[in-house]
């Protein structure tokens, strides 16, 4: 513990060096504009950002470099939720939870506050899961490498639980619509075998439905098109009166502070637990706080605190799930591949060595990463202005500007043309659903995590080597906790959920 | 500092595809060549690409973009390079399972022998088979021994259904007549994970990833060819045939490419090799330099072929 306390505060000396300190500074900045800027564009990912400039890291030192690339990374995650607060346009899945309310307040003209407050929840969340990892890194690792297929397998079954249990709709609707999420994820080839499935000999199909096509047809498409049924007269009109939109005010924000603080814990437990991720995050933070929330039927309905919930949820995990790639030199996904690739071409390969051998490196690399938090709170509060005034476009030019934008963006990833069938054919999916008030979010979630938990499930199968009840059983222990857990955690949410659409049936007549 | 600035300004330079170097009127290339990579972001190909693609443009005047094309393992990316124009604007970086072993198990859109030429083959990563440092395996020996004693019972976690780091392992298990159990993961780290919290008893990694682990893991056998001072056995020294265990990282063009534009781009890798930044960048991360002309690399690609396909069969059939 002392030598890690010593590596520490030697690791701040490297940081804080005043010879070298401004360049990273301007590194991170340039980062973070960078990531908040291809975050923003549908069609520009952080990943293929950070892929691109990865070389850039080999010619330069590492505490200049590497901060370069978390600031894309960190840039990113809140650039994310510009798009689904504006237009309900997820970019990811870790900002579908962001579209349940960021663009309903944007329509009541509070499209300002909602950047606002998804910028300090991000980087209050972000802040703290970061500390906690500095200090905790040791048993973050330890926990994280107990958790194998099994345990990822049972997580990710009662998250989808949870995910279908908290939307909008009854939840039984729920479940339907999670069922035929895993149903669409299966098309394509199993994540086992590798053989095709649903294809019905037809190429395209063999790679599957791509994810970001489908996000933004059932999310931003189905809007647009309910809108326009609507004749847009709901749409955004209250920007005309308050211009820009109000800013939040230290009252509103202080009133999302337990929410913050409560997404930031999930957040970061999330994110000790490798292969769980932001998406799950985002979602049990937001339905932990209308849970927990005394007006539950405000949420979905534009509540700044579902912003607060999902934002601070998502960016909380970043901190812990760096842990396995510097510890054990196991990224969790493509982003910390990327940053383990960086590590490795500055000369630190992560790994067991790494802390013993540069300690005091790692620990400057961790403070920046903190660092860039209090930053991108700086350059994150003054371009908000700028994004803000998209909701000023009258909407007779934005709603076409936004399918313009659906579209491009959706073919610019992977030059696909079937990517354009896709997320026309699942703009028709979600309007559907929603007219017939299915609440599209369990479909998406299902398609997300549908897969992990089947490749888990085999996994685990082929593990227990065909005595799958004794090995759970006597073998992995936490797995049998959360098995045992998840019908309990059900039937709560269950009741809770047919008691709130009781209640808010009754309030919907009346506005009616 | 300037130094730092100036490198990466013409470092972004390059990546935003303009060129750079002492460039002479020459027809081909007068665009930026598409590298197509059938895999996703922050594997080892794709790290490969990222040094070469920054270095190989003051060989040809002309940027390489990488352009990360994933899905339906390896096949998306690889139709889309299959049906590009042979005019040498489009390559694939791609290796020799996908090239030569995918045919046996799946009914592909495209005959990767008849579509694709070899441009070079970029560098090779040979796999080691490692155990747990308190594991009760000694020795390569000692594994089969246990294995052959106790069929089922040894846990095989690799990186998953006839990638790099599960056709080595199955191949030495299959010629040490070893019957273990094989799981699957996402990836060489996820297989590492397995080993590292005891789900798993051996698993095959990359020597780079090995390097990082230190005294947690014990190297048991590797593919290379001759012994490195103080290194485990090597699979040829227990009489197992090397030639497969390798991951081959090839640079292809669609058949059909003029013999000049393919002569020139052979001849840039080649020139390439001998960079030194090239160099230190590669060994930062670890990888070889081991660059083999496209030519030689053909006569390789039926002998691959032939030896998958019994591989396959054994395991398929029974």
């Amino acid at each position: 513990m002392e030598v890690l306390f010593g590596a520490m505060i030697e690791g701040a000396g490297i940081l804080f060096n005043p010879e070298t300190l401004f360049i990273t500074i301007l590194y991170m900045t340039g980062g973070l504009l960078l990531g908040m800027f291809v975050g923003a564009l549908p069609g520009l990912t952080t990943l293929t950002a950070m892929a691109i400039l990865l070389p850039i890291v080999f010619f330069l030192p590492p505490i200049f470099g590497i901060p370069f690339l978390l600031g894309i990374y960190k840039g990113g995650i809140y650039g994310g939720s510009i798009p689904a607060i504006l237009v309900s346009m997820p970019g990811t899945g870790a900002a579908v939870a962001t579209t349940f309310d960021g663009p309903a307040l944007t329509r009541k003209g509070k499209g300002r506050k909602a950047l606002e407050v998804a910028l300090f929840s991000s980087v209050a969340g972000d802040f703290t899961s970061d500390i906690f990892t500095i200090f905790a890194i040791v048993p973050i690792a330890l926990i994280a490498l107990k958790i194998g297929p099994p345990e990822l397998g049972a997580v990710l079954f009662l998250s989808l639980i949870v995910i279908s249990a908290t939307g909008s709709g009854a939840f039984v609707k729920g479940l339907l619509v999670m069922v035929l999420g895993l149903f669409i994820a299966m098309i394509g080839q199993d994540p086992i075998g590798a053989l095709s499935r649903f294809t019905f000999g037809v190429f395209e199909l063999r790679s599957g439905i791509s994810l970001l096509p489908m996000l933004i047809g059932l999310f931003a498409l189905s809007e647009l098109l309910l809108n326009i049924e609507k004749k847009a007269s709901a749409y955004i009109d209250a920007k005309l009166k308050v211009r820009e939109g109000e800013r939040l005010t230290w009252a509103e924000f202080r009133s999302c502070g337990r929410t913050i603080m409560r997404s930031t814990v999930i957040g970061t437990s999330i994110g000790i637990i490798p292969g769980v991720g932001q998406v799950v995050a985002a979602f049990v933070g937001y339905a932990a706080a209308k849970n927990a929330s005394k007006h539950p039927e405000k949420f979905g309905k534009g509540e700044l605190e579902g912003v607060a919930a999902a934002e601070a949820a998502n960016n909380a995990v970043n901190g812990p799930t760096l842990v396995p790639m510097l510890t054990f030199g196991i990224p969790g996904d493509n982003i910390t591949a990327i940053l383990l690739g960086a590590f490795i071409a500055v000369g630190m390969r992560p790994g067991p060595q790494l802390m013993a051998e540069q300690g005091p490196q790692v620990f400057a690399i961790l403070l920046a990463m903190v660092l860039a938090n209090v930053l991108f709170l700086v350059v994150g509060y003054l371009s908000i202005p700028a994004f803000a005034r998209v909701v000023r476009i009258p909407k007779s030019l934005l709603m076409p500007l936004t399918i313009m934008f659906a579209f491009a963006g959706v073919f610019a990833v992977r030059n696909n043309p079937t990517d354009l069938y896709v997320l026309a054919f699942f703009g028709g999916v979600g309007y559907v659903l929603r007219k017939f008030h299915f609440d599209v979010a369990p479909l998406a979630m299902a398609f997300i995590l549908g897969p992990e938990i089947e490749r888990a499930l085999s996994q685990t199968l082929s593990l227990s080597k065909g005595d799958i009840f004794g090995y759970i059983m006597f073998e992995r222990p936490i797995t049998v906790v959360i098995l045992v857990l998840t019908p309990v955690i059900a039937w709560y949410l269950w009741r809770r959920s047919t008691k709130l659409r009781r209640e808010s049936l009754g309030m919907a007549n009346q506005e009616e | 500092m300037r130094i730092n600035l100036m490198k990466m300004v013409s470092t972004a330079a390059l990546m935003f595809g303009v060129s750079i170097g002492g460039a002479a009127a020459q027809d081909f290339p007068t665009k930026p060549i598409t590298l197509i990579l059938p895999m996703g972001a922050g594997g080892s190909h794709d790290l490969n690409s990222r040094v070469f693609t920054s270095i190989i443009p003051q060989y040809i005047d002309q940027a390489m973009i990488v352009k990360l094309m994933p899905g339906a393992s390896g096949q998306t990316g690889t139709a889309a390079a299959a049906t590009a124009p042979a005019d040498g604007y489009t390559l694939l970086f791609s290796h020799n399972y996908f090239d030569q072993l995918q045919q046996h198990v799946k009914d592909l859109p495209y005959d990767t022998t008849k579509d694709f030429v070899t441009v070079a083959r970029l560098n090779s990563a040979r796999f080691c088979l490692i155990v747990l440092a308190d594991s009760p395996h000694k020795t390569i020996e000692g594994l089969f021994d246990f294995g052959r004693a106790n069929p089922g019972k040894l846990e095989f976690a690799h990186s998953g259904q006839w990638g790099a780091g599960m056709v080595p392992g199955a191949r030495l298990l299959q010629w040490a007549q070893v019957n273990a159990n094989m799981t699957p993961y996402r990836g060489g780290g996820p297989s590492l994970r397995a080993l590292l919290a005891g789900d798993a008893d051996f698993t095959v990694q990359l020597p780079s990833t090995i390097a990082g682990q230190g005294d947690k893991v014990r190297t048991l056998a590797c593919v290379n060819d001759e012994p490195v001072v103080g290194s485990p056995p090597t699979f040829k020294s227990i009489g197992f045939p090397t030639e497969l265990g390798e991951m081959h990282r090839i640079i292809m063009a669609p058949r059909g490419i003029p013999a000049d534009r393919l002569a020139l781009l052979r001849e840039a890798f080649a020139k390439m090799q001998e960079d030194k930044t090239y160099k230190r960048m590669m060994k930062r991360l670890g990888e070889d330099t081991n660059l083999m002309d496209g030519a030689d690399y053909e006569k390789l690609r039926p002998v691959q072929s032939g030896t998958y396909k019994e591989l396959v069969d054994s395991m398929t059939k029974g």
